[in-house]
């Protein structure tokens, strides 16, 4: 099993989520998150106050999934997050060892 | 005296009996409950069921025969008392005996009893008490006297049953009233506390929650101690409540019964939390509902809070009654909240009582009660609930009709308990009674996992939200316990432009209504919201002005948080787009609040700092942009929003102009602004003052526009004329708070200043406004020089105000932001005069002003001038010139400035014909 952090553009949040629906992955978890990569931040002067965003607002979703559909899973995540521009944001992908289901105690694969 | 029976042996044979006898009653009331979901007898039979069971045990492992043994009884206690066994609910017992030595001597077989229970699979629990123990533990353990509340006889000897039912209850409960009260009272609070006080909640518990069979019980219990007190006899409680709240609130017990019971059926347990997927369930076979039809979720747990409602209701009725009834006669009258007492209605103790009989009042008087509420945190007493019982009926009729209900309405929006007093008001039928529109929301619920509250609450909760920021200004900065300090910090910001806000009640209005569009079959709500809106507006008699502002408001009032969420706000096209739709700072204002409030108002962590850091970035852009595009987002031929508005103006003014080409000319080359802030009659009547230039060269009109004065001048373009009105208004000691100085494609110009007269001149001597305007038009068409104005102003600079803040003078040129023109920034703290100084300082050093916008914050003002110099963008040199010509007169002590000018009629200072796009 697979682990995917994807870290996208607030906006892009209804598109990936639908994207990943579509796939028939149903679960997986959205944070508000903020942070910044190369992209830093920028400031808006209002009113003669500075108001700085050094850390951007993004979406995070959280996903684990079979090995198997961790290609078409990412295309799908790139292909509904794109927009072209800085600050896109990045996908990550790690192992995951086990899951269990806390009601019923299934594991492995059949948990997820 | 019976001694001890030692059963062990003969246990197993009595449960051997007892168990098929108690798994068939219970099989077959689960299936009379599957078959009619009557919670009625499921209460009943059951009941009926273990009796059976508990006084065979009794009989066969305590008593030798009926009535026996003699000094020991046992008594059903709490539900079990009641006579409402639930599926799972525990079976609650208590031994009583007339001795120590009968205590000791059957100390074995109760406690043999009460495993044989559990051996049955039966949770129960119970003591063995002498009556003497029985009263010292009713004094002080509050628990155990309320489930004695509720004691019937099982078993034993009935005599010492008498005893303790007849004789020592109706005693202890009298002598103890205050103090069981008071206990049972901090008991409910405590277990309303852990629900947030709140009967809103996605999975409520239907037994502990407020509103829930608990809170039933406990109007039960204060009805039933205040009738033992009074009468020294027990009675049946729910015939002492007060009428209004008795066939409901048994409605309601009814509803929670039924689903108390199938959730115990579905769950196999006594677990009493209403979850998601037992909603789907309940609905879904119409439990507790008349019909049998399968309902909806969201229509079952309508009903739900509807029930819920009403036991919440009833139980703080009681609660505030009982409490009340102990505060001691003298604290009443030392209230200081007495002196809130007026003809119509005296305050004690923190309650409304009307004064005058039912009969006598009439819609200002009854509307007038819920203002008190909203305004001094007071709540309608008992009496004047009845009293409002007595007089709605009478008014409600016209009372949609009444031509003050939009002040009083306004007055409790805009007063800082107003969620209360709405509340209270809905409670009662009143606010249905105003605005009939809102049944549409009552109680009625969006079932998303994310909505916690039902429309008509979150309508509540939204006003509430902004009525917390002005607290939160007022508290400056001190963050409350358990709140986020980076969502704190950010909703002082939001806190900071409601104090902006000069017309709050239209945003308080525009809350109230946002969401009755919920309540129609419309596919989107919005638009039902508007043309509930539309109708409830037309009703209250609303100012056409008011009404474009609310609508407005209900209209967009999703779009803010639809940007922040899909768009990217970082995007400079976005904001362009958005702010374009907004059309004004002010109305971007108000919106951003309604957003704010909206938000917050859908469940207490919807709100998190992430979503109140976008809402404030895109407020902050997009007023950014508001600011900065004036020059470029000019109205032009062919456009959409003028030609949408030719029409609009022609239907909302009623006076059409019969050449909508003459108004069009009018508008080209206005900013869009200048659409967005002034209603279509206001736009006609500046057409009108323009088609006058003809013959006059100015027109001006001078008006009492809340707390300033606002002067609006229509005039041809000239050299200084920024200058020579500011120098107009400072030679008369009048403080500028906004303008705003647009011109035309036509050469036309349009300045609107509000102002505070500051030695109340034109307030307390009439005649002198004839003077003022004519000082005015004296100085327009060049009577009275600049010089003079500018000696007279000087002596005119008294400030009244003492600076309190000091304020960091911030310099900032822009090239970028318009095609045609540099703009200037300019952050400053206030004093007499200052724009005329500064508009003076600009002409002197050659520039025209294309267009300002002026605002203050308490004592900073903010400037944003449009300039060109020869029709051109500033040049590096000129804006250097400027900025020092600019520092220099703004750190100099008032009243110290350059001599007049010599070049006052330069060409530097002639209005560039600009042309427009």
């Amino acid at each position: 099993m697979k682990k995917i952090e994807a870290v996208v553009q607030p906006s892009r949040m209804e598109s990936v989520k639908e994207a990943l629906v579509e796939l028939g992955i149903m679960g997986m978890t959205i944070s508000e998150v903020r942070g910044h990569g190369r992209q830093k931040g920028h400031t808006e002067v209002y009113r003669g106050n500075e108001y700085t965003v050094d850390l951007l607002p993004k979406i995070k979703f959280e996903v684990v999934l079979p090995d198997a559909m961790l290609d078409t899973a990412i295309e799908a995540i790139l292909r509904s997050a794109k927009t072209g521009k800085i600050g896109d944001g990045k996908i990550f992908v790690s192992n995951v060892e086990d899951a269990i289901r806390i009601r019923n105690l299934e594991r492995g694969e059949k948990a997820i | 005296m019976a001694s001890d029976k030692q059963v062990a042996g003969e246990g197993s044979d009595i449960l051997g009996t007892l168990a098929p006898v108690y798994q068939a009653g219970s099989r077959r009331i689960h299936e009379q409950f599957e078959r009619d979901h009557q919670p009625g007898g499921v209460l009943r039979e059951r009941t009926h069921v273990v009796d059976r069971v508990v006084t065979a045990l009794f009989s066969h492992l305590v008593a030798g025969g009926p009535g026996e043994p003699q000094g020991l009884c046992l008594a059903a206690v709490g539900g079990y008392g009641r006579r409402e066994l639930h599926p799972c609910s525990d079976i609650d017992v208590t031994f009583v005996c007339a001795n120590a030595a009968v205590e000791t001597a059957y100390q074995e077989s109760t406690a043999a009893l009460l495993r044989a229970l559990w051996d049955l699979g039966l949770r129960s629990s119970g003591g063995l008490r002498t009556l003497a123990e029985c009263r010292t533990v009713l004094a002080t353990d509050p628990e155990f006297a309320v489930a004695l509340l509720d004691v019937r006889y099982l078993a034993g000897d009935p005599q010492l049953f008498g005893a303790l039912h007849d004789r020592l209850l109706p005693e202890v409960i009298a002598r103890e009233r205050q103090s069981l009260v008071a206990n049972l009272e901090t008991l409910t609070r405590q277990r309303h506390q852990k629900y947030a006080g709140t009967i809103f909640h996605l999975e409520p518990n239907i037994k502990d929650a407020p509103g829930g069979l608990r809170d039933y019980h406990v109007a039960r219990w204060l009805a039933e101690i205040a009738a033992l007190d009074e009468r020294g006899a027990w009675s049946a409680p729910e015939s002492l409540w007060p009428q209004a709240f008795s066939s409901e609130s048994r409605a309601a017990f009814a509803f929670l019964t039924a689903t108390r019971c199938f959730l115990h059926y579905r769950r196999e347990r006594d677990d009493n939390l209403l979850t998601y997927e037992m909603q789907d369930q309940a609905a879904c076979e119409a439990v507790g509902s008349e019909t049998r039809a399968p309902l909806t979720a969201t229509e079952w747990m309508r009903a739900y809070f509807r029930h819920a409602r009403r036991i919440n209701a009833l139980v703080a009725r009681l609660l505030d009654e009982t409490t009340r009834g102990r505060r001691s006669l003298s604290a009443v009258f030392e209230d200081w909240r007495t002196r809130l007492s007026n003809n119509d209605f005296s305050v004690i103790g923190g309650r409304v009582f009307p004064r005058r009989p039912a009969a006598a009042a009439d819609a200002a008087v009854l509307l007038r009660l819920f203002e008190m509420v909203a305004r001094h945190d007071l709540q309608p007493s008992a009496e004047a609930e009845r009293w409002v019982a007595d007089v709605l009926p009478r008014l409600t009729p016209t009372l949609n009709e009444f031509p003050e209900a939009a002040l009083s309405l306004q007055e409790v929006l805009t007063s800082a308990h107003a969620a209360a007093a709405l509340r209270a008001m809905h409670r009662l039928g009143v606010l249905t009674a105003l605005v009939p529109e809102f049944c549409g929301i009552d109680a009625l619920v969006t079932r998303d996992f994310y909505h916690r509250y039902t429309v008509d609450e979150h309508t509540f909760v939204a006003v509430q939200a902004v009525h917390e920021l002005e607290k939160l200004k007022a508290r400056k900065g001190s963050v409350s316990e358990g709140v986020d300090p980076g969502l704190a910090r950010i909703e002082q910001r939001f806190a900071g432009l409601l104090a902006e806000i000069d017309r709050a009640e239209l945003l308080y209005l525009a809350l109230l209504l946002h969401d009755l569009g919920k309540g129609t079959s419309h596919a989107n709500h919005v638009q039902g919201s508007v043309e509930i809106a539309q109708q409830v507006l037309a009703r209250l008699g609303t100012s056409p002005d008011e009404d474009r502002t609310v609508l407005f408001l209900i209209a967009h009032h999703v779009d803010m948080s639809s940007t922040l969420l899909r768009r990217d706000i970082l995007d400079p096209g976005t904001i362009r787009e958005f702010a374009h739709k907004i059309g004004s700072v002010e109305r971007l204002k108000l919106l951003t609040l309604l957003t704010y409030a909206d938000i917050k108002a859908v469940n207490t962590e919807a709100l998190t700092p992430w979503k109140a850091d976008a809402l404030w970035q895109l407020y902050v852009s997009t007023a950014n942009d508001l600011a900065r595009s004036l020059d470029d987002d000019r109205v032009s031929a062919g456009d959409a929003a003028a030609d949408a508005f030719d029409i609009d103006a022609t239907l909302t003014a009623g006076q059409p102009t019969d050449q909508p080409s003459e108004l069009h000319g009018f508008l080209r080359g206005f900013p869009q602004r200048y659409l967005a802030v002034h209603a279509p009659g206001e736009i006609l009547e500046h057409l009108e003052m323009a088609r006058a230039l003809e013959r006059e060269p100015a027109r001006m009109r001078l008006e009492r526009e809340h707390a300033f004065w606002e002067l609006t001048l229509v005039t041809r373009d000239r050299p200084l004329l920024f200058a020579t009105v500011t120098g107009a208004l400072a030679s008369w000691g009048m403080s500028i708070v906004k303008a705003e100085a647009f011109a035309n494609a036509q050469g036309i110009v349009l300045d609107v200043f509000a102002f505070q007269d500051l030695h109340r001149t034109l307030d307390l001597n009439p005649s002198e406004i004839a003077r003022f305007e004519q000082d005015l038009m004296r100085a327009l068409t060049g009577k009275l020089t600049l010089e003079t104005l500018l000696s007279d102003a000087t002596g005119k600079r008294v400030s009244l105000r003492p600076a309190k803040v000091t304020v960091a003078t911030q310099l900032r040129f822009d090239d970028v932001s318009s095609k045609h023109s540099t703009l200037l920034e300019l952050i400053t703290a206030d004093r007499p005069g200052l724009l005329f100084d500064v508009s003076y300082a600009l002409a002197r050093s050659g520039c025209n002003i294309e267009v300002a916008l002026i605002d203050t914050e308490g004592q900073r003002v903010i400037d944003v001038f449009y300039l060109t110099a020869g029709g051109s963008k500033l040049t590096g040199s000129q804006q250097e010139m400027i900025r020092s010509q600019l520092v220099s007169l703004l750190t100099k002590p008032a009243g110290e400035r350059p001599a007049a000018p010599v070049e006052s009629r330069s060409a530097a200072g002639q209005v560039r014909a600009e042309p427009v796009p």
